[in-house]
């Protein structure tokens, strides 16, 4: 680190779980954002702020002014633009020594396995349940951790799934995959926006822990948040033995 | 005597109290909660009485061990929280 560094830094390198050694970590790493919306934003906006060395932003979508409510990465001439390319001018005013890589895409298949194999984190900030089974499968299968939230309406969920332990369960352990699933957009249901703020910060702070070494990650723990009682509740989840997707990780 | 509760994300679509209900199973003690209640039933359990994938059971803050015929054990004093998966971001 140089001395600009150093300074910029400096209130991350006082605290001893930290020092320069896991600033060094932290400059080092990429992290892989899935969905750069009401999650990706804030997650994305901390992960550059602190100094990632690349943040891959992963997004399909264009910025629509109903996103703009919530999704902090935009801003009102981001209106029509691509989120990742949106979001990629935002990080850049916010620390330009962080390398973003904006992918237009829904990643998938072959792409997405691609992207997971180089990161060092995946935080799945995405919008639907399709995806989050694609990201889990290919966390999974390249031993990679993932940090993973959700929102709606006033309710959040946070938990890391981290195929790197061998106690770990994955997404899949906890809700398998269905046609079934009850599938709500916040299009359609409404979100208020400082729950997509709450939990995608959250996100942020368990992808540099895990980057940096510190502290007890959320492995093997669900967070919900009750944003209307805000009141945060931990429940302990476990790896099913008979899991289709990791229960056959030669590891286990 | 063992207490049903339903995560706030749930009772955002059907409000339900905490039911308090007697039963040896969390099978059992989801019946008896969603008894009467065929709404709330039909969001956590399929036309074939099983769990929903998007739905997970935990008892005493540790999520089940027998998603197919919900045969964990409930104790007297038990605390059984039903969630579902939001998807959301
Ligand atoms: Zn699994």
């Amino acid at each position: 680190m140089n001395d600009a560094q150093l300074l910029r830094y400096s209130r991350h390198i006082l605290l001893p779980q930290i020092d320069i050694e896991g600033q060094e970590r932290l400059l080092a790493a990429r992290a892989l954002i899935i969905g750069a919306g009401g999650l990706g934003s804030p997650a994305a906006l901390y992960l550059a702020a602190a100094g990632i060395g690349t943040v891959v932003l992963a997004d399909g979508d264009t910025v629509d002014l109903t996103n703009l409510q919530r999704q902090i990465l935009h801003r009102t001439d981001s209106v029509g633009k691509t989120k990742v390319l949106s979001g990629q001018n935002t990080l850049a005013t916010v620390n330009p020594e962080c390398g973003v890589i904006a992918l237009h895409e829904r990643l998938s298949g072959e792409r997405l396995a691609s992207e997971v194999a180089q990161a060092d984190v995946v935080l799945d900030c995405c919008d639907n349940f399709a995806t989050r089974h694609d990201v889990n499968r290919a966390c999974v299968e390249a031993h990679k951790p993932l940090v993973s939230g959700a929102a709606i309406r006033f309710d959040g969920q946070v938990s890391v799934f981290d195929a790197s332990r061998t106690d770990s369960p994955c997404y899949h352990c906890l809700f398998p995959e269905g046609d079934d699933a009850n599938e709500e957009r916040c299009a359609i249901t409404g979100i208020f926006a400082p729950i997509t703020g709450i939990v995608g910060a959250t996100q942020a702070a368990e992808a540099l822990k895990l980057l940096i070494g510190c502290g007890e990650s959320l492995a093997g723990r669900l967070l919900l948040l009750d944003g209307l009682a805000m009141e945060w509740r931990s429940i302990r989840v476990r790896r099913d033995p008979e899991c289709t997707v990791c229960g056959s990780r030669s590891d286990a | 005597m063992a207490t049903v509760e339903f995560a706030a994300a749930i009772q955002r679509h059907v409000a339900c109290p905490i039911q308090q209900v007697t039963a040896p199973t969390v099978r059992r003690a989801l019946a008896a909660a969603l008894l009467g209640r065929d709404e709330l039933r039909g969001y956590i359990l399929d036309d074939q009485g099983r769990l929903r994938k998007h739905v997970a059971i935990f008892v005493d803050g540790a999520m089940i061990r027998d998603r197919r015929n919900l045969g964990d054990p409930v104790a007297d004093g038990s605390e059984v929280f039903v969630v579902q998966a939001l998807s959301g971001g």
